[in-house]
Parts: structure tokens; C-alpha cells; sequence
């Protein structure tokens, strides 16, 4: 039953997957393009979660960090360089 | 305050010592003990208790956790309302924090709770522009941000 | 004690999901690119906190105290507001339109001010 809950759980996450990447290729602007991508990432670490739990084991959690914080990073040097064409400013 | 801290670990450490047995459970009950001796003994130091604006810190993330989740359900009603007429729009939000930090955590908060995200500073960070989902009154939500949020960082920095 | 807490993991990832799902819905109904940063960078990010609250209690209830899920809820709850921040900024700079039915727009006359003091 548990593993029944899970499962219908994950299938729910990759249709929302599914959605988003329908946004990714139709999004108007570049930014609904990241804001969709950035999404996919934090939802991905919710869907690695779930497949801990499913399969009773936390050497995931280091992945989930790492996901956690490149997501991060890549959503904001790419709204940066589109915003002034430079992702690291100097001031001078 | 860091003074208090460093005293505060101090006896802790002192604490673990004492029953010698080197653990973590040990440590977090010297360090409770220390928070209490501390406390009788605040009178003497002469400085404000530390804990004080720690309660302040738990309290703003109470306050944190509780709009987060009303903040969503708000999206959720949006999101599946069958007919999608609400009316956005961008609003700036004076503030009467000063550094930089106290404005970056209003900022923070301000996209968690409902309705509203945080958008752009204005040049000398006075302002922060606002975009909210439905802005039926402009002049309630200003100060609605202005009377929880700012009073709450308030207590915590000041 | 051990289906009590089956059930309550249970029942947070089935919020956590039903608040990710919402967001992706959000992602594709909402109109522009303002009100879709409603959706993500709200309630995704609070559906992955309670999917990850799942995790922690789950291994928590065989002993095991992973902190790096804590680590990995504290690094989503602060850098949700800084990405959504950064990319709603990066639109209005780059003149992606607000949608038709906007009814107040205060940072337009700062732009203005601001292009006729560099003039």
C-alpha cells in the first residue's frame, strides 16, 4: 500500500515534469524558458526524495545537495547574462 | 552578544567534562544549563540576555512558515480557478529598514507570502517594487508588508 | 508505531506533490512571466520541503539522522526567493511585456526617471 502511495506519487511528478518541459519549448521569452528549467530542477530533487524513500537507501542525499545547489547557480548566471551580457560584474 | 556565546559553550564544554562522557546529548544539556545560569546571572554582566533576540529569530520564522503555506494556498486558488480574471500588477513598497542585509531578508519574505513577489530595488534601496497576483488595494497591501514584516526585523537587528 | 509513521510519510509527500503539480499547472496556465514566477518560486519550492520533510522522518524512524536533507530544505528555502527575484528582473529589463489585464505598474516611471537622468 505505502509503495503504492509512492509510486502514483512519482507518477504524478513526472507529468508535472512533463508540463514544465511543455513550457521549456514553447515559452515565449527566454526567461519563462529558465524560470521553467529552474523549476524542473527543484522538482527533480523532490522526485530523487521520494525514490530514497522507495528504495530504502540515503546514498541519494549528497545528488540531492548537489542538485539543490547547481540549480541554484545556473538559474541565476543565466538571468544575469541576460540581463547585462556579463555574468560577473567589475567595478571599475 | 558573541561574548555571551562563547561563555555559553564554555560551559558546556565545562558540563561534558564533568560527566565525562563525550557526547553530543551531553553537550546540548550543558548547553541548556549554561543558557539557565546565564539567565540568573544576567543582572551581574550588565549586557541584554542573548536569548532575547534569539526568541525574536524563532518567532519571525514562525511567522515565516505560517505565511509560506498561506501564501500557498492563495497560488493554489489562483492556479485553478476556472476563469483567470485576476488583475496584477507592480506596486512599490517604501521601507524604513536601513542595511543591507535587514532589506535582503524583507525582500526574502516578501516572495514567500501571498500574492506577492519581490521584483527590483530602487537605486538607494529605499524602495522595493513589488508585483503582487491580485492587487484589489494597493494601499492595504503596503501596509499590510509594512505593519508584519518590518516589525518583525525590526526586533530581531535593531 | 511502524504503519503510524508509513502513514504520516504518506501523507506529507502526497502534499508535497499535489503542491508540486499545482505549480507545474501554474507554469503553463498562468499568462506571463511575473504570475508564473508566483508558482514557482512559491509552491514548488514548499512541495519539495514537505516531500524532503518525508525523507528526513522516514529515516529518522530507523535511526538514521541525515542532516543533509535538513542541509539540502535550508539551501531551497533561501535560494527560492533570490532565483525568482533574479529572473522577474531580468524580464522587466529586458522588456518582456506584463500581461494585458495589469491594472498598476510603478516601476515603469522609475525607468523613465532613470533613462532621463543618463541623458
Amino acid at each position: 500500500m505505502f509503495d503504492t502511495v509512492l509510486i502514483v506519487a512519482l507518477s504524478a511528478l513526472s507529468i508535472a515534469l512533463l508540463l514544465l518541459f511543455i513550457r521549456v519549448i514553447i515559452g515565449p521569452s527566454t526567461q519563462d524558458r529558465i524560470l521553467a528549467l529552474d523549476a524542473i530542477g527543484v522538482l527533480l530533487v523532490g522526485f530523487i526524495g521520494i525514490l530514497m524513500i522507495l528504495q530504502d537507501t540515503s546514498v541519494y542525499s549528497d545528488i540531492v545537495l548537489v542538485l539543490t545547489i547547481l540549480g541554484f547557480v545556473g538559474t541565476l548566471t543565466l538571468s544575469k547574462f541576460l540581463e547585462r551580457g556579463v555574468v560577473i560584474e567589475h567595478d571599475d | 552578544m558573541p561574548f555571551q556565546i562563547l561563555i555559553n559553550v564554555l560551559l558546556a564544554i565545562l558540563w561534558m567534562f564533568l560527566q565525562n562522557e563525550y557526547t553530543v546529548v551531553n553537550f546540548i544539556s550543558g548547553y541548556v544549563i549554561g543558557i539557565l545560569i546565564l539567565f540568573i546571572i544576567r543582572r551581574f554582566l550588565k549586557f541584554d540576555f542573548y536569548l532575547k533576540r534569539v526568541w525574536a529569530i524563532i518567532k519571525l520564522i514562525y511567522l515565516f512558515i505560517v505565511e509560506l503555506i498561506k501564501a500557498n494556498i492563495d497560488v493554489v486558488k489562483v492556479v485553478l480557478k476556472p476563469k483567470q480574471d485576476h488583475q496584477p500588477g507592480i506596486v512599490a513598497v517604501r521601507t524604513q529598514l536601513e542595511s543591507n542585509f535587514e532589506i535582503s531578508i524583507l525582500a526574502a519574505l516578501i516572495t514567500l507570502t501571498p500574492g506577492t513577489i519581490s521584483m527590483d530595488f530602487s537605486n538607494d534601496s529605499k524602495t522595493i517594487y513589488v508585483h503582487s497576483i491580485d492587487v484589489p488595494d494597493k494601499e492595504a497591501m503596503i501596509k499590510d508588508i509594512q505593519g508584519s514584516f518590518e516589525k518583525a526585523i525590526m526586533e530581531v537587528t535593531k | 508505531m511502524n504503519t503510524m509513521i508509513d502513514v504520516l510519510v504518506a501523507i506529507f509527500v502526497v502534499i508535497g506533490v499535489f503542491f508540486a503539480v499545482v505549480s507545474a499547472i501554474g507554469i503553463v496556465r498562468l499568462k506571463d512571466v511575473y504570475s508564473r514566477a508566483h508558482a514557482s518560486g512559491k509552491s514548488a519550492t514548499l512541495g519539495v520541503i514537505f516531500i524532503m520533510l518525508a525523507v528526513f522522518i522516514h529515516f529518522l524512524s530507523q535511526g538514521v539522522m541525515n542532516a543533509k536533507i535538513l542541509l539540502a530544505i535550508l539551501f531551497l528555502f533561501l535560494t527560492a526567493p533570490v532565483a525568482s527575484l533574479m529572473i522577474t528582473r531580468s524580464a522587466y529589463r529586458n522588456g518582456v511585456k506584463l500581461e494585458k489585464n495589469t491594472v498598476i505598474d510603478d516601476l515603469k516611471e522609475m525607468y523613465e526617471i532613470d533613462q532621463n537622468q543618463s541623458k
